[in-house]
């Protein structure tokens, strides 16, 4: 019963927790746009949280930076099971133009596993929402 | 007794990476250490294996709310190097996409003041606005936020009589809407009172602490790149710099809020007075050995790019300056002797963009050396002092 | 104010101190002194002609040597003083005592080229990430970076 509850209430609102690992700054400002009344994505029961241990979902941004890196783990570590990572934007699936940076390890997928990934460079608003979207049928 | 509370990397009230180091007496703020090196990517050695083009897409991607800024400071010095002169009808275009990305940064910056003022209707209001303004750079470039306008030798993109007129419309909105944030002192004075006082920096600091923008601004320094050092167009339009004297946060609001108007009204002079003709210029792919200073005014001060060349298609140093960094040492001193629960206002006060400040530096420790350790009791008077500031400042009067 | 009025005078106050003084665009100066002499020339730009705003510092690897730059602006230019120091003893003294705003640029040069800054009021040694290993500056042009290899989670396809 209980289960089912817990699982009922993660489809219906599922919590967000965005971390920036060394994005320019854009794809951050889009998912914050995605709170905002053009998008709101609140309709959806998706809120934003601000730390780890009441997330559900991580929403990270950018390319994983070698200081980043021990943070970017000590968060997923605080996360309460079950979790699941969004990847957006070009850089959090590769690198995108940071490549070959001295500074950049790649995507967020060289630290911790990824469940989806959000392509674009910035990603629009929309295409944020309907990657939660995607991920929420995968559960 | 003092203490160390560590704030960041990942922290509520910071949206970018950052690690603040402050050392606390009670409530007041005695120290801070700003612990940057989350975001630094290392763009400038990137730079240098790059070509001159491939640069172009790579200093868009320093900073995503400034983006068109840094293209441009690059574009400009890159055009310097080659000397080329792009045509009017690009500059034109240049200038027009830059104060609309200045109105948008500034619609962004007043909503996460009033965010971490605990004003979050306000936040809504200016973030709906700000779509408005993504609508018409879509409408303009493609895309909302990397616009990739630039390129060497002018734009690579052409306005039609459509687009000018739905910029035309779209302004009346904005202008009706900003109205309201124009009076937003009247009708909120939980909101100014809030702001007033807090944050403090005097116009010696902010001039000693080389702070930039509207930072320095609302400390009653009336410097802007735009119009010292005039580049793309702005010698010919006509727009006021704006400035504030109560050098607090509530100053900084109010300058970018005198902002807001002059850059609807350059807007409106540049589409009115479009010239024709062609947009861009060919340009070559190398530049002959040689240096530049690029400057720039973005939404958030000074930037400015050093670029040297040494005749290959590659550029052999592109040197960074982006405005927040310039904004660290005075921030340091705006928070020291002030209260925990200011920090975040202080701190989005200076309106920062970590990633813009970190293509380079690693760890910025900003000292500025020159604080003497304070006793115990005088630290209580200064406490004191601060706080019967504060009530006079309560009364503070909206100045628009 | 015009460029030829600050070249005269530049010429006129720092007499044989000036190496070289080159005016390549209107509103750009470059004056280039020796290190011994960089104090008194940032001394003088601030107090004499009031150039009180430092933009930036920048640094530039020559091969044998490195080149800092001091960006100054006021409101009608930007005034570059030049130096160089030699890259195989890179001193450099601190200017925090007239500009205390330069603190930031100061300690970017010492972590990116590997210049020890005499007198820097925080002298604390600066490094990149945290596990950066000790002896490298990422902008000297001898420094490569290779990229470690990439795995592709769950292995290619
Ligand atoms: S994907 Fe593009 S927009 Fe997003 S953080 Fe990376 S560079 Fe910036």
């Amino acid at each position: 019963m209980l289960t089912k509850l817990t699982r009922w209430s993660r489809l219906k609102s599922p919590w967000i927790l965005h971390l920036n690992t060394g994005a320019c700054n854009a794809c951050d400002i889009e998912v914050v746009a995605a709170l905002t009344p053009r998008f709101d994505v609140e309709r959806f029961g998706i809120l934003l949280k601000a730390t780890p241990r009441h997330a559900d979902v991580i929403i990270c941004t950018g390319p994983a930076t070698r200081q980043m890196k021990d943070r970017l783990i000590r968060i997923y570590e605080q996360t309460p099971e079950p979790k699941f990572v969004i990847a957006v934007g070009a850089c959090a699936m590769s690198g995108c133009v940071y490549r070959g940076a001295y500074n950049v390890i790649g995507g967020i997928d060289q630290v911790i596993p990824v469940d989806v990934y959000i392509p674009g460079c910035p990603v629009r608003p929309d295409a944020v929402i309907d990657g939660v979207v995607k991920l929420l049928n995968k559960l | 007794m003092r203490f160390q509370i560590p704030i960041g990397p990942q922290h509520p009230a910071l949206k970018e990476p950052i690690g603040l180091r402050i050392t606390v007496e009670g409530e007041i703020i005695r120290d801070a250490d700003i612990r940057l090196g989350y975001n630094h990517r290392g763009i400038e050695k990137l730079a240098e294996q790059k070509t001159w083009i491939q640069n172009i897409y790579l200093t868009e991607r320093i900073c995503g709310i400034c983006s068109h800024s840094h293209t441009t400071c690059y574009v400009q010095g890159v055009e310097k190097l080659m000397e080329l002169q792009p045509p009017k009808r690009g500059l034109y275009i240049r200038t027009l996409v830059a104060e609309l990305e200045r109105v948008h940064s500034h619609l962004l910056w007043l909503g996460v003041a009033g965010h971490e003022a605990g004003f979050d209707s306000f936040f809504m209001y200016t973030w709906r606005d700000r779509e408005i303004v993504m609508d018409i750079l879509e409408r303009i470039s493609g895309n909302r936020v990397h616009y990739g306008i630039n390129t060497i030798g002018g734009v690579r993109r052409d306005l039609d009589e459509l687009q000018v007129k739905y910029i035309l419309d779209s302004l009346e909105i904005l202008r009706k809407r900003s109205e309201y944030y124009k009076n937003l002192g009247t009708t909120e004075p939980s909101f100014v009172a809030r702001l007033a006082g807090v944050g403090y920096l005097s116009k010696e600091d902010a001039i000693a602490l080389c702070a930039v923008g509207p930072t320095l601004r609302a400390s009653g320094v009336p410097m802007d790149v735009r119009k010292d050092d005039p580049y793309a167009v702005y010698d010919e339009v006509p727009f006021e710099v704006c400035t504030a004297d109560t050098c607090d946060v509530l100053g900084r609001a109010v300058v970018r809020i005198k902002e807001l108007f002059q850059s609807y009204n350059i807007i409106e002079y540049l589409l009115k007075n479009l010239p024709a003709g062609e947009i861009a210029v060919k340009a070559p792919r190398r530049a002959k050995p040689n240096e530049v200073v690029s400057r720039y005014e973005a939404p958030r001060g000074e930037n400015i790019h050093y670029i040297k060349s040494n005749g290959t298609d590659k550029p052999e140093r592109l040197k960074v300056r982006a405005p927040t960094l310039a904004n660290y040492a005075a921030t340091i001193k705006m928070l020291k002797n002030g209260f925990i629960a200011d920090v975040p206002l202080i701190f989005a006060a200076i309106d920062p963009c970590i990633c813009c400040a970190e293509r380079a530096v690693a760890i910025v420790d900003a000292r500025t050396g020159q604080e003497k350790v304070v006793p115990m009791n005088i630290l209580k008077q200064i406490s004191q002092k601060i706080s019967a500031n504060k009530e006079r400042k309560r009364e503070a009067e909206w100045p628009l | 104010m015009n460029d030829q009025a600050l070249i005269d005078k530049a010429n006129e106050s720092l007499k044989d101190k000036v190496l070289a003084i080159t005016n390549p665009a209107p509103r750009r100066i470059f004056l280039k002194v020796a290190v011994e002499n960089l104090l008194e020339a940032v001394n003088w730009l601030k107090k004499d002609l009031g150039f009180t705003h430092l933009s930036t510092i920048s640094g530039v690897d020559l091969g044998q040597s490195f080149e800092i730059l001091y960006h100054f602006a006021n409101n009608y230019c930007s005034f570059t003083i030049r130096t160089e120091i030699p890259r195989d003893n890179p001193q450099l003294p601190s200017i925090c005592e007239l500009i205390p705003g330069a603190i930031l640029y100061e300690r970017e040069l010492q972590d990116m080229f590997g210049i020890t800054i005499q007198n820097i009021p925080d002298p604390r040694p600066l490094l990149l990430p945290d596990d950066w290993p000790v002896g490298n500056y990422p902008l000297r042009k001898d420094w490569k970076y290779e990229r470690p290899p990439e795995v592709i989670p769950g292995g290619k396809k």
